[in-house]
């Protein structure tokens, strides 16, 4: 025998001092942190920089990244990104980005297609996603 | 000579399966709990502590299992609590009683690590609770799985170390292999590479056999003081070294995707603490997540200078030089999450002691064995350093 329990979870984050963040990728805008002492730029952003600095400031990149690796399968594509502009890399879902066949990464390819913008995303999540610009399609 | 700092005075580990006999993860960890009792030769009120590793109150719905399990074990009057960090929980929580022995105010505790992973929640619902092991503002919000995280990093690892999907392989089979002659095991299983490389595609260069599966269980040890040593146990392993460490919970935002960073440094401290290297390591009880984690954990834990040529000149397999899983690993034996890094340590106990099952068992008795298990995409470590009697 088993006994039968469902519970819902309906959950109401609160973002914290992510909240520039997040307001930026569910308007599709990359919302990245720069460090005050070292200027470094991180994206997704860093609390701390490495430089174990505390103080940063907000700013906007274009959205634009090249894929450095990336993965497809049953779990969907995924890709470990460079967003122009930071210094650190992000792993975003991908959307319509060309997938490959027999490779795991990119290389050799043509540089075009290894770029591509972030999106923002149908759902009300933050969900780091990446597209081809608009009207662009490599799938 | 490391110096003891916790004698492994007793162990037990249930079997690792998805249960379908109508028994609950309280049941294992009584199970798990009475072998290490007896193997102890202590008694119920000999334990001052209890100490319980579990992941998720989503996989159990029981928030402080501590507390229930205290009941459930005859424990009530011990102190109790419950260590958590992800996929290292277990690992955390033998060094959490290491370090409360090492206090002087504990003489022996009681280390039960137990999760359901695979019976009460559905697949899918686990895996997208994994998904949340990570950065959930960040990772979970994308829809990021725990394969696609391990894929991204391997494939960096790969760009710095020369292995590839016939090493995949090798690590598979071998793992799976060993789980055939334990008993507990999830999946002993003898693949052919054709079956591995025809199963369907996760995250590249991930296919399913190369994942561990999600699994049910519990495992316990019982560790004393020095100075409290049972007198029935006088060839028990000790623990003479423990490190923990952690890593920038983004992959983007770490120098090398492919390090697992935290895991060097916490064998690092670990060597330190116990005074001994890496080299000097017999056993290995790895954290194999996935086969590719396992060669990345090879890499932080210093256990060789070329991995292709050792897998290929067979050091790891049973009667190498450093045989790593034998008990399967998670890919093997399985990953009932809480339990995990305390069966690990449990394992290397037994075999330091010539006690694990007698087609495992090396010859000569080894002298160290490292367990080494960590959480999210080694975000957490936790390594212990164990020695045998000949040590």
């Amino acid at each position: 025998m088993t006994i039968t329990h469902t519970l819902n979870l309906d959950y109401q984050l609160q973002p914290g001092w992510l909240e520039p963040y997040v307001q930026g990728l569910l308007q599709g805008n990359a919302v990245a942190r720069s460090c005050s002492a070292c200027k470094k730029i991180s994206f997704p952003p860093v609390r701390v920089c490495a430089c174990n600095s505390t103080s940063g400031e907000w700013v906007g990149l274009s959205g634009e990244a090249h894929i450095v690796s990336r993965c497809d399968g049953s779990d969907g594509s995924y890709a470990l990104v460079q967003f122009k502009g930071a210094d650190t890399r992000a792993v975003v879902q991908l959307k319509g980005m060309v997938q490959l066949k027999g490779m795991v990464q990119l290389k050799g390819m043509a540089e075009s297609s290894q770029v591509g913008y972030l999106q923002a995303p149908e759902s009300g999540s933050p969900a780091l996603i990446l597209a081809p610009a608009s009207g662009e399609s490599c799938e | 000579m490391a110096q003891i700092k916790a004698i492994v005075c007793g162990v037990g580990i249930t079997a690792f399966n998805r249960r379908t006999d109508g028994s609950s993860f309280r049941d294992w960890a009584l199970a798990a709990f009475e072998d290490a009792l007896s193997m102890s030769s202590l008694e119920r009120p000999d334990i001052d502590a209890l100490i319980v590793a579990s992941e998720s109150d989503f996989f159990s719905l029981q928030l402080n299992p501590a507390s229930v399990l205290a009941g459930d074990l005859g424990l009530i009057g011990a102190s109790t609590m419950r260590v958590e960090g992800g996929g290292a929980s277990g690992q955390l929580a033998v060094q959490a009683g290491v370090r409360l022995i090492q206090s002087g105010a504990i003489r022996h505790v009681a280390v039960v690590g137990v999760d359901p992973s695979a019976s009460q929640l559905s697949a899918q619902t686990v895996k997208s609770l994994y998904s949340f092991s990570f950065d959930a503002w960040v990772d979970g919000m994308t829809g990021v799985s725990s394969t696609v995280l391990y894929a991204l990093s391997f494939q960096s690892f790969m760009n710095r170390v020369a292995v590839n999907s016939h090493h995949l392989g090798q690590v598979t089979r071998q793992n799976r292999a060993n789980a055939m002659h334990n008993p507990r095991a999830h999946l002993g299983r003898l693949h052919k590479q054709p079956e591995i490389d025809e199963s369907p595609m996760i995250a590249t260069p991930y296919r399913r056999l190369h994942c561990s599966p999600l699994s049910d269980g519990a495992a316990s040890v019982i560790l004393s003081a020095p100075k409290h040593r049972p007198g029935k146990r006088k060839n028990a392993p000790a623990i003479v070294g423990a490190g923990a460490a952690s890593d920038t919970v983004h992959l983007g935002a770490r120098s090398d995707a492919g390090e697992f960073a935290a895991k060097r440094l916490a064998m690092q401290r670990a060597c330190r603490e116990a005074g001994i290297t890496a080299k000097q390591i017999n056993i290995a009880e790895v954290y194999d997540a996935y086969a590719g984690a396992q060669l990345q954990a090879i890499d932080a834990l210093g256990l060789s200078s070329d991995i292709c040529r050792d897998l290929d000149d067979g050091c790891f397999s049973p009667g190498g030089n450093c045989p790593i899983n034998l008990s399967g690993g998670l890919m093997g034996q399985g990953a009932p999450v809480g339990a995990t890094g305390v069966a690990q340590t449990a394992t290397c106990a037994l075999l330091l002691e010539g006690l694990y099952e007698k087609e495992l068992q090396p010859v000569s008795l080894p002298r160290y064995a490292v367990a080494d298990t960590h959480g999210g995409i080694c975000t957490t470590a936790a390594v212990t350093l164990l020695a045998g009697a000949a040590a």
